[in-house]
């Protein structure tokens, strides 16, 4: 094969339509329309098959078929030779193609009328440029893989977690061009995946939650695979994940009280899992405004890039980083103005502050643990080792993440402009800073 | 197909495939293996029971091929406004010399064409490429459509139209 499936990938994205043709067993040739044609790998493509017709009927009859794709850009012919090998109706490749269907029928008016029934794996025998008169390629837009460089150098200098997701969406932005981000960590207690951190929205949407299998973010989670999405989808949007989230549950409770950051009208999507010794962490999301804003090279960017970040959150925890020397004492501040009522629910660690919803969860548990050494003990200075070690707060995994609950708990002090703040006071520790005298209550139950 | 059967195409269907529509053909090689070209042009003669396709013969090399061998085709018809999409096929296709008036007809499908496209973000100069083909390049294939199908999306994709056998 001397043109290699990953040169032309530009041609799959479907900008413009491309063409199967099929023999049946008594050799009437036959030519349809293709709605997708999904990059598998160097040596595979998987079509959408979406209904009985006589293309499937002829493949599983005779498995050849000759597929024409055309560069957008340039406007030169490929035509693929194919051998049908199976078809896959579930998994990561088939949500992947299900949620790119999606966007691709909305774009074109034919929501309700695309539906995928499986996803057809042929294997690419040859590639061959049809004769015809293409223009020269356009430059490209950016070198990715010199933005690659630039981002994941900006991450290997991380000191802590905060300081990893700050270059992390720093380098989005910067190199990559990406405005629209958002980092979340997968609790995986819960099922479901927290926002940690995020840049380019009105609301940081700090501590929002998101169900596994929600939404492009949630299925991606689910089925560990990146899922890119080109056109806007209803289907897929973030609205529909949020009623998902909330279905899932059977409650319109508390989850509401945090709105997950997020385009309204996304165009381009794409999520990626993080993982880490192949165990998912968290996901890195990314969006536009534009239509086919991120390319199969953006992906294969932003996978490697999510990578490095997995690799880089294993390692900072790992480390453990901790100064044993002594710090200054700190002079607590003086607390002014009417007692705060604490109030925290035993069941779901749910914390609110004079009746506002804070936080829940491990970050619930954890502030509960630091406000009761507070008002007890007078305790301000602690550090994470310790709270790593404390059984109230059972933490659910040993490799669950304590500094993301920790950075995601003082986003919403800040956020809530709550009279109690995190902050830090050297590496793996931190002081609590309360400004107005904390009353605490123990609720039993959950409050929704 | 009896001399006197009426043609499967009626009058708005042989307008559709003559205007500005993409086309594609293929047709099947020995050992079943399918060949594939784009079209550049479509006429029908006076009675609608012919179809004439133009193509890029350095293009089309095997469906000539396969056509001259077993005479079997099918071409596809689409509109990208209103995706109504026809399939005709046919057992009796042959490999033609263009005729007069067929590069005239070539340059004036790109054109129509191309306009088509352009509210879809596709640039004149890009449908050029696909479409353009030199004069001595253009080769052709008639066949009389015995069977047709509407492939529009949707429920009624793949049935045969009203008339056609």
């Amino acid at each position: 094969m001397s043109i290699k499936l990953d040169a032309i990938r530009e041609c799959l994205e479907g900008v413009v339509p491309g063409n199967i043709a099929t023999c049946a067993a008594d050799g009437t040739p036959n030519v349809a329309y293709l709605s997708q044609v999904q990059y598998v790998d160097s040596e595979h493509v998987a079509l959408s098959y979406q209904f009985f017709n006589t293309t499937r009927r002829n493949i599983l009859a005779s498995p050849y078929a000759r597929v024409s794709v055309i560069d957008p850009h340039t406007g030169a012919q490929y035509r693929l030779s194919l051998r049908y090998l199976r078809t896959e109706d579930s998994g990561p490749l088939f949500e992947n193609m299900k949620a790119r269907l999606a966007g691709i029928a909305s774009h074109t008016g034919m929501s309700g009328v695309f539906h995928l029934l499986g996803s057809d794996i042929y294997h690419v025998l040859d590639i061959e440029q049809v004769a015809g008169e293409p223009l020269p390629s356009p430059p490209p837009r950016r070198n990715l893989l010199a933005a690659l460089r630039a981002c994941t150098r900006s991450l290997c200098a991380a000191a802590d977690l905060d300081d990893l997701l700050a270059r992390l969406l720093d380098g989005l932005e910067i190199y990559f061009g990406i405005g629209h981000a958002m980092v979340l960590m997968l609790d995986e207690a819960g099922g479901h995946l927290f926002t940690l951190a995020s840049r380019g929205y009105a609301v940081s949407g700090v501590g929002s939650e998101i169900a596994l299998g929600s939404g492009v973010i949630g299925v991606a989670a689910r089925e560990r695979t990146p899922i890119r999405i080109g056109h806007f989808t209803a289907e897929y949007s973030y609205g529909r994940a949020i009623r998902n989230s909330l279905e899932q549950r059977g409650i319109a409770g508390i989850e509401t009280e945090i709105p997950l950051p997020g385009l309204a009208a996304s165009c381009s999507q794409l999520a990626v899992p993080i993982l880490a010794c192949e165990r998912l962490i968290g996901m890195l999301y990314v969006e536009s405004e534009q239509d086919l804003r991120f390319s199969y090279d953006d992906e294969d960017a932003l996978v490697t890039l999510a990578g490095h970040l997995g690799a880089g959150i294993r390692l900072l925890q790992q480390l453990d980083v901790h100064d044993d020397v002594a710090i200054a004492d700190v002079v607590p501040p003086p607390v002014s103005g009417a007692p705060v009522l604490v109030a925290h629910y035993a069941e779901n660690d749910s914390v609110f502050l004079d009746g506002d919803y804070l936080i829940k969860g491990v970050a619930g548990a954890i502030f509960r643990v630091l406000v009761s050494d507070y008002v007890n003990k007078g305790q301000i200075r602690f550090s994470n080792r310790e709270l790593r070690l404390d059984k109230r707060i059972r933490l659910p995994d040993l490799a669950d993440n304590l500094e993301a609950r920790l950075i995601l708990l003082a986003r919403r002090l800040i956020e809530r402009d709550a009279p109690v703040r995190i902050e830090k006071c050297g590496r793996g520790r931190f002081t609590l800073k309360v400004s107005r005298e904390l009353v605490l209550s123990e609720r039993g139950g959950s409050r929704s | 197909m009896p001399l006197n059967a009426p043609p499967v195409l009626d009058l708005d269907n042989a307008r559709f495939i003559t205007g500005a529509v993409s086309i594609n053909v293929a047709a099947c090689r020995s050992g079943g293996f399918p060949a594939l070209v784009r079209g550049l042009g479509c006429r029908l003669s006076a009675d609608r029971s012919t179809v004439t396709l133009l193509l890029r013969e350095s293009a089309a090399a095997e469906v000539l091929e396969a056509v001259r061998r077993n005479g079997l085709i099918a071409a596809v018809f689409s509109d990208p406004p209103t995706h109504r999409t026809l399939q005709l096929k046919g057992v009796d296709a042959m490999v033609l010399r263009p005729e007069a008036g067929d590069v005239e007809l070539a340059a004036h499908y790109c054109d129509q064409f191309a306009a088509v496209l352009l509210p879809f973000g596709h640039e004149v100069p890009m449908v050029r490429a696909v479409l353009a083909c030199r004069p001595d390049d253009l080769a052709t294939v008639r066949f009389t459509p015995s069977s047709a199908f509407s492939q529009t999306p949707g429920p009624q994709a793949g049935e045969p139209l009203a008339g056609a056998r």
